[in-house]
């Protein structure tokens, strides 16, 4: 039994939280998850190479998107997790970072409407920006 | 779909009007004479330019005291002298009607316009500094001034002027015995054709002499400075058409490479855009390895030779690695970044590198509508699905060879970036750190171990990049595909900076030369004394020439002695009463005008390095969302 949490995990996580710097803490390890899920990911299939490439890049995006963000916590003291699974083919690595990066879609935008400042509120839009762009590029 | 004119445009109808007008056998009627006169006149004026412009010959720097000597000064002194007779009676005949409808004068009209137009379009490869010096513009201005380029040149300078001498010693009145029944035009063209004929013997000495590998093909392959128009990927483009756009997407991203080389610093450029550089050329790199491997099964299956085939192989498995590296490359900037600046826009490379890797994904794979979604991924297309003739092999690894050039230029103007950002504005994320960093703020200084371990994947990937540019030019160069101009132009510019390092170590105080405009004393002399022979008065010009040289070089020689030995022999008293001691020291090293800068307390404190005012977004000491 791991303790890092899986893709559902952080997916729970997400829909729990509430209030700005809790979102934005669960939704920075969430891009970290998908990152190294992604990077495990790549080399497996060559047709899915530039997918997943893509989709650790965007990942990347909407964690810089948040770091800058001033209601972002300094750490959570949360281990982020990994959104797959050693076993698990790429196919379904794929199925479940597309519905992950869709839950934290929504859960930005429901931010940035949250967000008292301007900074907190770009954070959070741009951090959707790449979780859609994550939920496009994943999506079978 | 448009494209960039090149050289070869130019010189091409230039040789061929000069062809066709001096087939013309007949004898011509006063006005066109008067109308070629013209024309010659600014035809062997763009010739004489073509010849400044020229660098100077190998053995020009490497033995400046003979430089006057040497045959490429003679042919621009012939040339000069031409022109001058010929600008003499142009003038002359500057009222008179000119004769402008006879088709001889047309082709010697056209033929000055096309080079003229050449000449310009070499000319946007370079910046013209306020001392008079050319920089180069592009990454095409090297190969302007490599040996193979400027022999091809010569040569085609040298075949003009040995075109053009017998055809106007016919046209002068040559055969006529006395000069009394010559027209004006006739003695004008009696007195250039010897310098003509001259000039061309010199230049084509000169070429043999200095350039002996002369480079036609690349010449004429010299595109104008302007980058093509963008090729937006066409969803459903068929492999020839991709082939087509993939060296024009190519060519934009290595004039934008080579503009970003100057203004890829602070604060213009950030990690995202060096990050999305390196993910589309891993991702390229990737589908050229898939499109070698299909190229090199088909050349089996076409019966191609088998060295071909190996050597694609060869290129497939230097792809492979190439990607992997790239790949690595992205690994790391994962963690390590500039920081999110808002409102910092990507550079023109990292705007447009995604539509290389777009092509180069839609010839790799079956689906003509791929893109880098899961949603559109595909099976990787059959050999024959992708090249079904040999020639389309040829053009299926064109495009790859372009797509690899063009990824190479990018990085190796990322990797002086990123080393110019190394050190002072690299960072990591804290919430990335281990807990044991205690850091109050958002980013951290990147720890020397992830900045070591981005440059040694920049270096893995432009060595492996390079190795497979290679390979590739060999295969190009062997098969005369379109892209073997990559493998010449590279050629030609290694040779270009090996030559002009050679000449800097050699000697780092030659000055321009500057033909003398009108005949001196030594040529006056022989004039004088009523010397006409040409070949014995350009022996006069020329040594006038090393006078004028070794007066000017000694010149400038004597004005650096006095620079140096002035300032510093002269007391500097306000310096000496006013400043403390480092400055005076200083003093002597920069001179006084800066020494009394030095000396001058300001208020203040200004920290070494760092300009006051001078905005650092993201410097840690700056701000206060980033760790000191």
């Amino acid at each position: 039994m791991s303790d890092v949490p899986t893709a559902s995990d952080i997916e729970a996580r997400l829909r729990q939280v509430s209030g700005l710097p809790e979102t934005l803490d669960a939704s920075f390890d969430a891009f970290e998850a998908i990152r190294r899920a992604a990077r495990d990911c790549q080399d497996r299939v060559p047709e899915l190479f530039a997918a997943f490439m893509m989709t650790a890049d965007a990942a990347v995006d909407g964690r810089e998107a948040l770091t800058p963000a001033p209601s972002l916590p300094p750490t959570s003291g949360i281990e982020p997790g990994h959104a797959g699974t050693a076993r698990a083919d790429a196919s379904e690595v794929a199925d479940a970072l597309a519905a992950l990066a869709a839950v934290l879609r929504d859960r930005l935008i429901g931010a940035a409407a949250l967000a008292g400042t301007p900074d907190d509120q770009a954070a959070c839009q741009d951090a959707a920006e790449a979780a859609g762009r994550i939920c496009q590029l994943m999506t079978r | 779909m448009t494209v960039t004119p090149v050289f070869g445009e130019f010189l091409g109808p230039a040789g061929e009007h000069i062809s066709a007008a001096v087939s013309f056998r007949g004898e011509l009627p006063y006005d066109a004479q008067c109308g070629v006169v013209g024309q010659l006149d600014r035809l062997v004026a763009t010739l004489a330019r073509y010849l400044t412009d020229l660098p100077d010959g190998p053995d020009l720097n490497r033995r400046p005291e003979r430089s006057a000597g040497t045959r490429n000064v003679a042919a621009r002194l012939a040339l000069g002298r031409a022109a001058q007779n010929l600008h003499h009676a142009a003038a002359g005949t500057a009222d008179a009607v000119i004769g402008r409808a006879h088709p001889v004068v047309g082709h010697l009209s056209a033929a000055a316009d096309y080079l003229a137009a050449g000449r310009d379009l070499l000319h946007t490869h370079f910046f013209v500094e306020p001392t008079g010096a050319r920089t180069g513009a592009s990454y095409w201005a090297p190969v302007i001034t490599s040996g193979p380029v400027a022999a091809a040149l010569l040569a085609e300078l040298a075949s003009y002027a040995q075109d053009l001498a017998p055809w106007i010693t016919r046209q002068s009145g040559a055969r006529q015995v006395g000069w009394g029944k010559l027209t004006s035009a006739q003695l004008a063209l009696r007195s250039a054709e010897p310098w003509l004929q001259l000039a061309g013997m010199a230049i084509q000495a000169a070429q043999r002499a200095h350039y002996p590998l002369p480079a036609r093909s690349l010449l004429a392959a010299i595109p104008a400075n302007a980058p093509p128009p963008r090729q937006p990927p066409v969803p459903g483009a068929p492999a020839c058409e991709l082939c087509e756009r993939i060296p024009l997407t190519a060519e934009r991203l290595r004039y934008a490479a080579f503009a970003l080389a100057d203004r890829a610093r602070w604060p213009a450029t950030t990690s995202a855009s060096w990050r999305r550089d390196a993910l589309a050329s891993a991702i390229t790199s990737h589908a050229s390895e898939l499109i070698l491997r299909g190229l090199a099964e088909r050349a089996s299956q076409l019966s191609l030779e088998a060295d071909l085939q190996a050597q694609m192989h060869t290129a497939a498995c230097g792809m492979a690695r190439a990607w992997k590296t790239w790949r690595i490359v992205t690994d790391q900037w994962d963690i390590a970044t500039t920081g999110h600046p808002r409102g910092a826009r990507p550079t023109p490379v990292a705007t447009e590198i995604g539509d290389l890797a777009l092509q180069a994904g839609r010839l790799a794979y079956r689906n003509p509508h791929w893109t880098t979604a899961y949603g559109n991924a595909s099976l990787i297309r059959d050999p024959a699905g992708l090249a079904q003739s040999p020639g389309d092999v040829i053009a299926v690894l064109a495009a790859v060879h372009h797509a690899a050039d063009a990824i190479g230029r990018i990085a190796a103007a990322d990797h002086a970036a990123v080393l110019d950002a190394v050190g002072n504005r690299l960072y990591v994320p804290t919430r990335l750190l281990p807990e044991n960093y205690d850091i109050p703020h958002p980013y951290a200084p990147a720890p020397r171990a992830y900045v070591d371990a981005l440059l040694r994947a920049y270096d893995s990937a432009i060595d492996a990049t390079a190795h497979t540019t290679t390979a590739l030019d060999d295969i190009a160069t062997a098969v005369d595909a379109p892209s073997s101009v990559l493998a010449a132009a590279r050629q030609a510019s290694a040779a270009a900076r090996h030559e002009q390092h050679r000449q800097q170590d050699q000697q780092s105080a030659s000055q321009p030369h500057v033909l003398a405009p009108v005949p001196g004393r030594t040529e006056q002399a022989l004039r004088k004394l009523r010397i006409r022979d040409p070949a014995l008065l350009l022996r006069a010009a020329v040594i006038d020439q090393a006078a004028h040289d070794l007066v000017a070089q000694a010149r400038a020689a004597a004005h650096s002695r006095d620079i140096v030995a002035g300032p510093a022999s002269r007391p500097l008293p306000a310096v000496r009463r006013n400043g403390d001691r480092s400055a005076r020291v200083a003093s002597q090293d920069i001179g006084t005008a800066r020494a009394a800068q030095l000396s001058t307390p300001r208020s203040g404190t200004i920290k070494p390095g760092i300009s006051p005012g001078r905005s650092h977004p993201a410097a840690p000491g700056r701000s206060r969302r980033f760790a000191r």
